[in-house]
């Protein structure tokens, strides 16, 4: 299972780094394509999205920001949102083995059953090659790719950078309000925040 | 079992959020489970109506952990505050200290490790009754290890007393630590331009400021990238930081120039165009410190090393080193026919110098590594040394005058009479030493490098120098038509001889002006008296020589004895900080130290008074002083006026100019005010004119007459 997985994961690593990492982060540019293990042991490629619109979402279980959004049920709401309107969603686990928050694929998928959440898939980039070609500092760090395969958001989930639940109710969900943008049509209005929360566990 | 530890792990990240969720309701009770804990000080319990008072968030981290800066970096959250204060009190902004920098697998975080306190001024209104005034606020932020996370609130209150403006105020003197921790306006504005992923600020800063690694923390997100390296250069009298650019959607930004362990500066800049200029100094922030692998240090050595080399070939010429060198050039000349002995009194020679050359470095790096400010000549900060070498180089003059002759066998200094290598040793070491007062000012630059390059590399540049002025005796050591070219020893040689006692004499002179500034003139005097005495020990045993007396031995002793005796009438440091105050008050317009209690003093004695506070950092306050405070114009009118002068000297952080500068408003330098006796003090403008200022003492005189 485990050597199985490390497979993908070398041909990640190529793709990640054929081109320039500061390219691959901006606004309005192609997003960087990868290939990942999902939580079930299925290879996922970001390119054989194309034509839906994506949602990413570095995730760590064991962050305190994280589950702000978790516990209250925000983060499950904003995926259901995203769904409804036929969105990818995938939510990407970069900490790095013995660092906190590294799932193996069984934890994470009953991990996603207690916690009621339902992405299209568990990604694991334990090595953080996808993590780190995407710029990703936080948990929670949030990017939205078009149908078009454009990077068109990234940043925090909403505009209050705390860990306290009591702030989400008057909070502006970023994602949930760039996809009602996407879908109907507009250009997104804010298209980039500052991501909050924990870091990324990357290996060093 | 991989499975295991990593359940474990989790459960481990769960129960310590789970710790710090109750912790809210417990430390209210005085608990301290937090991982960073706060404490709510008050600067004093009292305050007056119409007053501030200072507050300090104590924050005291456990090992391993570490609380934010407020802008965080990459990740991590600021500090939020949710005041609760009765009417009429408002909190002013909270004030951080100076950040550190914590890398983690390419995140950037401004941190901070050890204890730190965020100070905020509450202001107090006019009309607040006397009585109790409960303060309280509700604090977040958030604690992390290297690994983990957790954010932590509490719920901070005090209680202080609104008194009469009569009751006297006491004040924490802990406060002192905290404020000078805090970075410190430039008063001077910043300029910053952002385009094409490239991020430059150019800072104005006075280049007589030492700066160590410098780094700078930006307040606003979404400029710059915080993880990548920055550059930094200096060039005149601006620093210029360059780094990645994430966006330039700001016209303005905010920050601080951090310049040493917990020393930096506030500021702010307006976009503008900046370009890279100058020559880089130390690499920015923790961590990000290339070594000597670098290609751009090896080029710089090289071009350092060069400098040295040319640097010490020029020193040949200095008037404390030229006597000492034809002399020796001409006696290995005289030893000509015997071309092994030329070279080898040369080899010695080089050796010599080069190895006292490497010495000082070593010793100059050894005590910059222990972190005292000192450069090339640090040598002669030190006035003993100075005597010392005063004492060398008055002999060697008269010597050279032809007072007293040397033996061919002695100790000490006269070993560089010595014939043979051992003698040509001697007086290179002597020439590397009696050189280094007059490194010229390009040599600065190379010997600059040695700061930045690894100490192996630095010394190098050291030996380099060494080599530089021993490089036109190895010339005449093994290029015979140069040394044929010399003029053969004769009478002339002795005329030539006197006449190379002037250079050294003056040199001579100019050890005295420089150990005077340090010492006064008092102490000088005592100087020269041991001087005198050691001259007529050399007199005396001169004239020996003539008669075929042999005094070689109470010479020595009791010119030892002056040495020594000299060195003990040295003052000491606290007679020399005394001096020191005195220099100053040799400038155009003379000072006073600032107090408060000297100010009362002179406003009670109906004195008029101008007040400056200025520092060696702030380029406002030197162009200020430069075009109108130390001006004769200026000078002559306040000696008319009979303005007594009061400078607060800001360059290391002083409480007691701190609150001064804070109780006028003013976070920062410079600040001038004028004191007319018996009204309020005018805050003077920040650009300052001759006119300004002698138009103090003419509108001083129109009062006077309406009175």
């Amino acid at each position: 299972m485990r050597n199985l997985t490390l497979i993908p994961t070398l041909a990640v690593t190529a793709v990640a780094l054929a081109s320039p990492l500061a390219a691959a982060q901006k606004n309005g540019t192609i997003a960087q394509d990868f290939k990942l293990t999902d939580a079930t042991g299925k290879t996922v490629q970001l390119s054989k999205f194309r034509g839906k619109n994506i949602v990413l979402e570095w995730h760590n279980p064991g962050c305190p920001f994280v589950r702000k959004h978790y516990d209250s049920g925000n983060m499950q709401a904003t995926q259901a949102a995203a769904r409804k309107k036929g969105t990818i969603w995938l939510t990407i686990n970069s900490g790095a083995k013995g660092k906190q928050g590294h799932m193996t694929g069984p934890e994470a998928t009953a991990l996603l059953k207690e916690q009621s959440s339902k992405p299209t898939h568990y990604l694991l980039d334990m090595k953080g090659v996808v993590g780190k070609a995407y710029s990703a500092k936080t948990t929670p760090h949030m990017y939205i790719i078009n149908k078009s395969g454009k990077l068109v958001y990234q940043g925090g989930i909403d505009d209050k950078p705390t860990a306290n639940k009591a702030h989400i109710a008057g909070a502006r969900n970023h994602v949930i309000a760039a996809l009602n943008e996407l879908n109907s049509g507009k250009k997104v209005s804010v298209a980039s925040s500052r991501p909050y929360g924990c870091s990324v566990k990357y290996a060093r | 079992m991989k499975f295991d530890s990593s359940i474990a792990n989790l459960l481990l990240a769960f129960l310590c959020f789970a710790l710090a969720q109750p912790a809210h309701a417990q430390n209210k009770l005085g608990a301290t489970e937090l991982n960073v804990p706060a404490r709510l000080v008050a600067e004093s319990q009292q305050v007056q109506a119409g007053q501030s008072v200072t507050l300090a968030f104590v924050m005291e981290p456990k090992p391993t952990w570490h609380g934010y800066w407020e802008n965080p970096g990459d990740a991590g959250i600021g500090m939020s505050f949710d005041w609760d204060l009765p009417a009429g009190v408002t909190a002013g902004k909270p004030q951080f200290p100076v950040p550190d920098t914590l890398l983690i697998s390419g995140i950037m975080n401004y941190i901070y490790k050890g204890d730190y306190a965020v100070l905020v001024n509450i202001v107090v209104s006019e009309n607040t009754p006397l009585g109790n005034l409960p303060i309280s606020v509700k604090s977040e932020w958030l604690a992390c290890t290297e690994e983990i996370c957790v954010p932590e609130q509490d719920e901070l209150s005090i209680t202080l007393q609104v008194v009469g403006q009569d009751a006297a105020v006491s004040l924490n003197n802990a406060f002192n630590e905290y404020r000078a921790a805090l970075p410190r306006p430039l008063g001077s504005q910043a300029t910053f331009s952002a385009s094409n992923d490239v991020f430059r600020l150019s800072i104005p800063l006075p280049a007589s400021v030492d700066v160590e690694s410098p780094y700078f923390y930006i307040k606003e997100d979404g400029i710059v990238d915080y993880a990548a390296e920055q550059k930094v250069n200096r060039d005149g009298d601006r620093l210029i930081i360059e780094t990645t650019a994430r966006g330039d959607s700001l016209e303005k930004i905010s920050g601080v120039l951090k310049i040493g362990h917990k020393s930096g500066f506030s500021l702010d800049a307006a976009k503008g165009d900046v370009v890279m200029a100058g020559t880089p100094v130390g690499g920015g922030g923790d961590g990000n410190f290339t070594g000597g692998d670098d290609p751009n240090n090896t080029s710089l050595l090289f071009l350092a090393l060069g400098g040295a080399i040319v640097g010490g070939l020029l020193l040949n010429l200095m008037p404390c080193v030229f006597p000492i060198l034809s002399l020796k050039a001409i006696s290995l000349a005289k030893a000509g026919g015997d071309e092994t002995v030329v070279r080898r009194d040369a080899l010695a020679y080089t050796a010599g110098v080069v190895i006292v050359a490497t010495a000082l470095g070593a010793i100059l790096l050894g005590l910059r590594a222990s972190g005292a400010a000192v450069g090339w000549a640090f040598q002669l900060q030190d006035p003993r040394i100075i005597f010392v070498l005063l004492a060398l180089v008055t002999a060697i003059a008269f010597n050279l005058a032809g007072m007293f002759e040397l033996p061919n066998i002695s100790m000490g200094s006269k070993l560089t009479e010595k014939e043979g290598p051992a003698g040509s040793f001697w007086t290179g070491a002597l020439a590397a030493f009696v050189a280094t007062p007059c490194t010229g000012p390009f040599m600065a630059a190379a010997l600059g490098a040695t700061i930045i390059l690894p100490p192996i590399a630095a010394l190098l540049i050291f030996a380099g120098l060494g080599i530089g002025l021993a490089l036109p005796f190895l010339l005449i050591a093994f290029v015979p038509a140069i040394r044929k070219r010399l003029p053969k020893p004769g009478a002339w040689l002795d005329s030539f001889r006197k006449i190379m006692a002037i250079p050294m004499f003056l040199t001579a002179i100019g050890l005295i002006w420089l150990l005077g500034r340090q010492i006064g003139t008092d102490a000088l005097s005592l100087t020269l008296m041991f001087m005198l005495g050691i001259a007529l020990l050399l007199w005396w045993y001169g004239a020996g020589q003539l008669k075929g007396a042999a005094r070689g031995l109470a010479t020595t002793g009791a010119i030892l004895i002056a040495i020594v005796g000299g060195i003990f009438a040295l003052p000491n440091d606290e007679q020399m900080t005394v001096q020191q105050q005195a220099v100053a008050a040799t400038e155009t317009l003379p000072s006073e130290p600032f107090s408060e209690t000297r100010l009362a003093e002179l406003r009670a004695a109906n004195q008029p008074v101008f007040a400056y506070f200025t520092a060696d950092w702030c380029i406002t306050c030197k162009a200020n002083e430069a075009a109108a405070v130390q001006r004769q114009e200026t000078a002559d009118a306040f000696e008319a006026g009979n303005i007594a002068v009061l400078m607060g000297d800001w360059t290391r952080p002083d409480p007691v100019i701190s609150k001064f500068l804070e109780k006028h408003g003013r976070a920062g330098v410079p600040l001038y005010l004028y004191y007319a006796p018996g009204q309020e003090p005018v805050i003077l403008p920040q650009i300052l004119t001759v006119g300004t200022l002698t138009d103090l003492v003419n509108s001083r005189a129109e009062t006077t007459d309406t009175l």
